[in-house]
């Protein structure tokens, strides 16, 4: 007798669309995970007093309806410091346990209107899991470390603290970590946008836990229901601090699209180089091992890299026919265009000098603005912006040629690697487009006199 | 009131620290606090009020001293007892006493920190006593339950409606703005205000059991807020950045007309605050002002200089390329419409045609004609004045005249 796979199961599973498969990957285990830890941590730990979990859950659960959105892909809350403090307090009281509490708080998180309106099921699922996780890990921290305390009083304050903290960095930790994989897991690689400032948001994380931690001990030993009511005002003090975080990032994302549209209004060929010359040099970052914060000042400055051509007469972006060296001059201002258009924005100044240095060479000669000194390399960034730009102008239409393909683009980037272009970005870039295996610019176009010649007389076609 | 003669400015300003500080140490001899205790409070208000919170652009100046402020009744009422009001009193006065000797060592200049610290002051004695005052009966048990917090509550408002009331009535400085635009622009950082006096309770609440172990669980929140106050400023200075940036495109691309866009939304946010408006709507008018003209951007488009085009191209245009950026998509509208005449002969107006649209509308017009076609300031109003009710909205052009007289541009020497 032989054991058989089975085939029935993996058939159904296979039938499924990729997308809804690698969801059911995340949202089966983390769940399924998530009940099991609701049973065990309900059968090794005391209830909590109801009469206290219900409000806190409450207030927690309320937090997490208006939890804000602080990149493309996770939403948060300050409902940790309501975790906390019902967790501290739950841990000390006798005859109670913070585990199974904060857990089942935990599980309480799995809603959020959006999901509800949108009809999602992957998000409540995962969510349900990772913070009931998260939540059992910080109670059983809790009660491990104050549950023995029977008289709680300014001396211990600061074991209290310690505690606190610990608790609340194993709730942020269990957190990234399991978002991490799901997002991994779910979306690839691919729209990812860079998760920048994350450990900012790590870090807030675990003082708004530590200080929701503080306050719950505060009140056991102030014994004064006055603390709990201010304590409503903390959370919304934090979760102030949270959407103050997301306005900024809004604004920062909302002031970059407001200058890309301008430059599409002014020039349609621009319409989509920027976009495309923004998902190249976010390749090539990735590459080289650029994350976060890094990743985007990368993808901010390819996105603004050409701003200077607002300042540019469109005769000349447009003209067909090769450019006379005068004209030509004016057409490479542009780089250094962009820091007067751009000068009084400070948050993009560490962009802008990216961008301004896109023109400047690896061996020191080309144009640039404060990006650039004659003779020296430009900055790592400034070199991937160039050979994004430089890639893109290869393989897109111009007014003046036609898209060229790119296997000639790398070609043109390899025997320009180490005087115009960066070595490391060179094939930083090849091999980033290997893996994505698609094929950018004109398949057949293979030497840039021919892509003229198309673009003057667009009746010949292609032959063979 | 009328505006205040400088001198006068700076002789009550030399006043102030000897009625405040006067007043707080008479204060002083009545309070059952020992001097220790109160010269503990007035260094901790001094060193408070020296950090200044961020607050968006309404012309608000709090300091981490209100969050001390919100405290001391707190702090001195004794376990179940009453307020020492006299000493809540005597450390305000004479912190502030200290705060304005400070701010004149920095450089301040008297006509700022009088109406500030005036206000502060009287809204602090307010606040305590409204405090002290309601701390009777079953409010005043001493023993930590919720309704322990009504007193403060209503305090605050107390506090809240002194700080609208002076921030109007304060009116120091020649040609400043309307009254009605200053109280509503007082109510414009509540949260930052609001952040501030609650983790001053916090603390006051838990002081009593936790001693000085109430300062640091305090301060966690408060650095919440206080970065969370900072951050909001951000954004308000990187839309305002973005936007001024925006607005220079057009004359940096050789497409717009030096000066105008900053010109006509000066013109045109003093005429919102003239006619009333809120200071978010004021911002709205600032903005629809910068962005009115960016559309030009597009003007030498191959087709465009082929057919040619109208304002109202241009105005579509505008509101195209800012309908799509988050914060200037609401303006984009205004944008869209500035062009229309008010009505046509024989027709009702459009309602639809929100009154920003009209403001800029007017003070565009006002400004192209006196520096594009070089009339003088009383030619463009005359011009504006006959197109009053067809083409422009003659309350708009009867505000431009108002400020224009006030600015007293209008004479016939300059034509």
């Amino acid at each position: 007798m032989k054991l058989k796979s089975n085939t029935a199961l993996r058939g159904w599973f296979g039938r499924l669309r990729p997308t809804v498969q690698r969801r059911l990957k995340i949202a089966v285990p983390y769940s399924l995970t998530g009940i099991l830890t609701l049973i065990v941590t309900y059968s090794v730990s005391d209830p909590p007093n109801w009469l206290i979990w219900f409000p806190f859950t409450a207030l927690f659960v309320l937090l997490e309806f208006f939890a804000v959105e602080v990149n493309d892909r996770l939403l948060q809350s300050s409902s940790v410091m309501v975790a906390m403090t019902a967790g501290v307090i739950f841990a000390i009281q006798p005859d109670s346990d913070a585990m199974f509490a904060m857990a089942l708080m935990g599980g309480m998180a799995m809603f959020t209107p959006l999901d509800f309106k949108e009809k999602r099921w992957f998000q409540p699922l995962a969510n349900f899991g990772q913070f009931v996780m998260a939540g059992a890990v910080a109670g059983f921290l809790l009660d491990v470390n104050l549950g023995y305390l029977q008289n709680l009083t300014t001396a211990n304050l600061v074991r209290v603290a310690v505690a606190t903290a610990l608790a609340a960095l194993a709730y942020a930790t269990v957190q990234s970590v399991l978002i991490r994989m799901a997002v991994k897991t779910v979306f690839g690689k691919d729209n990812l946008q860079p998760w920048s400032q994350m450990h900012i948001l790590f870090l807030g994380q675990v003082a708004m836990g530590l200080l929701g931690g503080l306050i719950g001990a505060a009140y056991l030993i102030a014994d004064r229901e006055a603390v709990l009511v201010l304590t409503v005002g903390v959370y919304a003090i934090g979760h102030m601090s949270l959407y103050a975080f997301s306005q900024l990032r809004e604004s920062h994302i909302g002031s970059i699209r407001g200058f890309v549209k301008t430059l599409e209004a002014k020039d349609m060929y621009t319409r989509g180089h920027t976009e495309r010359v923004a998902v190249f040099a976010q390749m090539i970052g990735e590459e080289l091992g650029f994350t976060g914060t890094q990743l985007e000042k990368v993808r901010w400055a390819a996105l603004i890299h050409d701003l200077g051509k607002l300042a540019v007469p469109t005769e000349l972006i447009r003209k067909r026919g090769r450019l006379d060296d005068e004209e030509y001059a004016e057409m490479q201002t542009h780089a250094h265009l962009v820091e007067e258009i751009l000068a009084e924005v400070d948050f993009l100044q560490p962009m802008v000098e990216i961008a301004s240095g896109h023109h400047s060479n690896f061996d020191g000669t080309g144009y640039g603005g404060r990006g650039h000194t004659e003779g020296e390399t430009p900055s790592l960034e400034a070199c991937i912006v160039g050979v994004a730009d430089a890639f893109d102008a290869m393989t897109s239409a111009r007014s003046y040629r036609m898209a060229l393909s790119q296997q000639y683009a790398i070609r043109e980037l390899r025997r320009h690697s180490g005087g115009q272009f960066h070595p490391d970005v060179v094939d930083a870039f090849e091999k980033a487009l290997n893996k994505t295996g698609r094929n950018w610019g004109a398949p057949h176009v293979n030497d840039e006199e021919m892509a003229r010649r198309l673009a003057e007389e667009p009746e010949l076609t292609l032959r063979g | 009131m009328a505006n205040w003669h400088p001198r006068a400015v700076t002789v009550v300003s030399w006043m102030f620290p000897f009625v405040a500080g006067g007043i707080g140490f008479y204060a002083a001899t009545l309070a059952t606090t020992d001097p220790f205790g109160i010269a503990v409070g007035v260094t901790v208000l001094a060193i408070g009020s020296l950090v200044e919170v961020a607050t968006s652009n309404s012309g608000n100046r709090f300091t981490t001293g209100i969050a001390v402020a919100a405290a001391i009744p707190f702090v001195l009422t004794p376990e179940s007892g009453r307020v020492d009001l006299a000493a809540s009193i005597a450390i305000y006065g004479i912190g502030l006493a200290i705060v304005w000797a400070l701010g004149l060592a920095r450089g301040e200049k008297h006509v700022d920190v009088l109406p500030t610290l005036t206000r502060r002051f009287v809204g602090y004695v307010t606040y305590a006593t409204v405090y002290s005052a309601m701390r009777v009966g079953a409010f005043a048990d001493g023993s930590g339950g919720w309704l322990d917090l009504v007193p403060f509550g209503v305090a605050l408002l107390a506090w809240i409606a002194v700080e609208v009331v002076l921030r109007a009535a304060l009116v120091l400085r020649p040609g400043e703005l309307p009254r009605a635009y200053l109280a509503r622009s007082a109510l414009h950082d509540l949260n930052v205000f609001l952040g501030l006096t609650l983790t001053g309770a916090l603390f006051g609440e838990l002081y009593p059991a936790l001693g000085w172990w109430a300062l640091p669980i305090a301060l966690l929140p408060y650095s919440f807020a206080h970065s969370a106050f900072s951050r909001f400023q951000k954004t308000k200075v990187t839309y305002k950045q973005t936007i001024r940036a925006l607005a220079r495109i057009p004359e940096v691309s050789g497409l717009g007309v030096d000066g105008h866009a900053d010109r006509t939304t000066e013109l045109a946010s003093a005429v919102g605050k003239e006619m009333g408006m809120g200071p978010a709507q004021v911002e709205d008018v600032e903005y629809a002002g910068l962005m009115h003209d960016i559309g030009r951007v597009s003007l030498n488009e191959p087709q465009i200089v082929r057919m040619g085009y109208t304002n109202g191209d241009i105005a579509r245009w505008s509101a195209e390329i800012i309908a799509e950026s988050p914060y200037l998509d609401r303006v984009a509208e205004h944008v869209r419409r500035q062009y229309e005449s008010y009505r046509r002969p024989g027709e009702q107006t459009d309602p639809d045609v929100s009154i920003v649209s009209r403001i800029i509308k007017v003070t565009a017009a006002y400004d192209w004609q006196v520096h594009q076609q070089g009339l003088s300031p009383l030619q463009a109003l005359e011009n504006l004045h006959t197109g009053a009710a067809y083409e422009y909205d003659p309350e708009v052009v009867a505000s431009v005249r108002r400020i224009l007289e006030a600015r007293g541009v209008l004479s016939p020497a300059r034509a």
